[in-house]
């Protein structure tokens, strides 16, 4: 009897700890998913309050297929993110096997990487924004000296607005994966490396029979982190474009936001978030199932 | 022991709970009107006015919420906070397009008792007809802009050539000098970035060769007809990427100025505001040199500007209209028009001030924005413009950033979309 009440009392206080925190990801992950869903279902517009608020079932869904700049916002933002990602984990690996060296003033280093990385994304868009600058921006000036002739448009040009704001996610973030891919190099003892060594594997062999398979659960982690990331970049482009030239960075988080913020098409924009949201979440699935199966096999070796 | 774990968790979120309805609940006092303000570049001014109101209308006090300085986030927040029929917003500021969606919306009230027939003459008529939806006055103008042409006399003078009256005279004037003065200027500098900006500068464009956006009851888009396309293609042919930089595809006001205030460019489209910056030899280096005129025009057209400026609205929320009422006739009133023109060199709504001594005296230049204002042109009207401009910036960006573009076939996707919004707007 007195066991029952300990256990009861027990669940109680379980329960006690876990509510704040269930409280919190309801109101603040769970319910805004459901209610943006809910609008994304009715034709909303700010407007017209005359219009009232119908209710018209896929309606939002049908015509986001069909519109063309939903449809090059998808496409620019696929190409951002396949861009983005791979080049980040490409550069965050190179980094990460360069700090897992032992040298003098590495702590420095591994801290000056993560700069670019703390700084706010809306000021390093900021940064970006002058750099690039046709008629003072850095980058010219690097490239053609006093050749003002030479000079390019860099965010006027519709290919290289969009190399820009890769690259400027690049710079940001390469430093996130880097740190992933670190922690996990650091995992794997010396010793196997060593004894390699000894059996005479050459620095490429080691790296790309032992450290590459080693690590690969943490790159992959890295991978799904910049991914989902990458899929809701906005801040990048509402600083550095706002969507141009000629709607080459509209990507669709971006897009959706100018629907509902500028011009008031709640129903419309809620689609398209949604539609952000099916997106990461398919991503998201298909990685946590080759990662997953990866790791169960590693554990079963 | 538990049981003091589960007393302290729930105490927290009963904290954390309390902490987020506070948030929305400030105390309310009943003599603080709210008014929420787009930022200046003068960022003291609107607690300047505010001291003032209060020194005038004691017990009444005045509580400042600043939003962004760009046009287009300030809309956004000031609609975040309407749409939640939020009770901290009492008076805001709305830009000079938004009337007919704050209207329509049911966000503003009309200000009815502050324009009857007699106060109504006092008003610019452009400013009043823009501040208008369905005949009700719902903003009360606060101050005036326009596009205007910015050009270096000095150059001019020295190449004697006249101040250009239509718009392939200054690109020839502008070839001309670059070509002779070999220091590498531009030709002319303007903004032409995908956003509000862009739209315009085209209008202007547009309006001058005698074309329009819309029809003129604002029933259909007319971007598709030849006398619009004709600017558009000037535009693209002979301006981007010849007399003016292709960097100008990416210029918002200030690029465009600092080019022009570094004596890079002989000719600039700007706001009124440009004009006390670059007579400032502090922050110009072109202080001196520079003229003012109404923009040039299509051969047959007439020098049109657009509309910019700012009114001051009434929420429909708000716990206190009477006493908001007060501040906006404060703000509008034409001891603190006065004082914005002679301080802060912002162009009067009030159409005497044009005339007045003091005024004069201090900004000479305002004589010749008064007929610049005389045909000056509001923007499309309509409840949806946010969503129309959209479609208009994303289609003049198109046509003038490919030197290859299909002109009619973009215009004519333009002119559809335009449709289909204007048709939803009159279905309500």
């Amino acid at each position: 009897m007195a066991l029952t009440a300990t256990r009861r009392g027990e669940r109680l206080l379980a329960w006690g700890l876990l509510l704040p925190c269930l409280a919190a990801v309801c109101a603040f992950a769970f319910w805004p998913i459901v209610y943006s869903f809910v609008l994304s279902l009715h034709r909303i517009v700010l407007g017209l309050p005359g219009l009232g608020e119908p209710f018209i079932g896929l309606g939002n869904y049908a015509r986001l297929l069909a519109d063309p700049t939903a449809r090059s916002s998808a496409a620019v933002t696929l190409v951002f993110v396949a861009v983005s990602t791979l080049l980040e984990v490409a550069l965050g690996t190179l980094m990460a096997l360069a700090l897992d060296k032992s040298f003098r003033g590495r702590g420095l280093v591994r801290a000056a990487v993560l700069v670019p990385w703390a700084i706010p994304t809306v000021v390093a868009s900021q940064m970006w924004r002058f750099i690039l600058n046709d008629r003072y921006g850095l980058l010219n000036w690097l490239l053609f000296g006093d050749q003002v002739a030479s000079y390019r448009a860099w965010l006027a040009e519709p290919g290289w607005a969009l190399a820009a704001i890769i690259s400027a996610d690049v710079w940001k973030t390469s430093a996130f994966a880097a740190l992933i891919v670190l922690a996990g190099l650091q995992t794997i003892p010396r010793e196997i490396n060593e004894a390699a060594a000894l059996d005479g594997a050459g620095p490429w062999q080691r790296f790309r029979h032992l450290t590459l398979p080693l690590v690969l659960p943490a790159l992959a982690v890295a991978l799904v982190f910049r991914t989902m990331d990458a899929f809701r970049v906005f801040d990048l482009v509402f600083v550095m474009t706002q969507g141009g030239p000629a709607n080459a960075t509209n990507v669709l988080q971006f897009y959706g936001y100018k629907k509902m913020f500028a011009e008031g098409f709640m129903g419309y924009g809620s689609a398209v978030s949604v539609m952000v949201f099916v997106m990461v979440l398919a991503v998201s699935l298909l990685y946590l199932r080759l990662v997953g199966r990866r790791l169960l096999r590693g554990e079963e070796r | 022991m538990a049981r003091w774990i589960i007393i302290a968790a729930l105490g927290l979120a009963l904290v954390i709970a309390l902490g987020a309805a506070g948030c929305g609940q400030k105390a309310d006092e009943p003599n603080t009107i709210r008014l929420v303000a787009w930022k200046f570049n003068n960022p003291g001014l609107w607690r300047r006015l505010a001291d003032q109101f209060e020194r005038q209308h004691p017990p009444l006090r005045v509580a400042l919420e600043i939003g962004p300085h760009s046009s287009t986030s300030f809309h956004d927040l000031l609609t975040q906070k309407l749409k939640n029929r939020s009770a901290e917003v009492d008076v805001f500021l709305m830009d000079v397009i938004w009337p007919p969606e704050f209207a329509s919306a049911g966000w503003a009230l009309p200000l009815d008792q502050l324009f009857d027939a007699g106060q109504r003459k006092r008003f610019v008529p452009a400013a009043l007809e823009a501040a208008s939806w369905r005949g009700r006055v719902y903003g009360a103008p606060l101050y005036l802009t326009a596009g205007v042409l910015y050009y270096r006399r000095d150059l001019l003078e020295r190449y004697r050539l006249p101040v250009p009256q239509t718009w392939p005279q200054l690109v020839s004037q502008a070839k001309l000098i670059v070509a002779q003065d070999k220091s590498g200027l531009a030709g002319y500098s303007g903004q032409f970035k995908q956003y509000e900006g862009l739209v315009c500068d085209m209008l202007e464009f547009i309006w001058s060769a005698q074309g329009r956006a819309l029809g003129p009851q604002g029933e259909r888009c007319v971007l598709d007809r030849p006398a619009a396309l004709k600017a558009v293609r000037f535009v693209r042919d002979a301006l981007i990427g010849t007399a003016a930089p292709r960097g100008v595809l990416a210029y918002q006001e200030p690029e465009s100025l600092s080019l022009f205030a570094q004596g890079g460019a002989v000719f600039m489209r700007n706001w009124f505001y440009a004009w006390p910056i670059l007579s400032d030899s502090k922050r110009s280096q072109v202080a001196g040199k520079v003229g003012l005129a109404p923009l040039p025009r299509f051969s047959g057209g007439e020098s049109a500007s657009c509309l910019g400026g700012w009114q001051v609205g009434l929420s429909a929320y708000s716990k206190k209209p009477a006493q908001a009422l007060k501040l906006i006739k404060f703000l509008t009133s034409e001891t603190v028009q006065r004082r914005l023109a002679l301080e802060e060199g912002l162009a009067p709504t009030r159409a005497a001030l044009y005339q007045d001594p003091w005024v004069l005296k201090a900004h000479p230049h305002f004589a010749k924005l008064a007929p610049v204002l005389a045909g000056a042109r509001p923007r499309p009207r309509t409840p949806l413009y946010p969503a129309v401009s959209e479609v208009m910036q994303v289609y003049f960006h198109r046509a003038i950033s490919d030197s290859d573009s299909d002109l009619p076939e973009l215009a004519g996707r333009a002119v559809q979309d335009i449709d289909r919004l204007l048709g939803l707007a009159r279905g309500q």
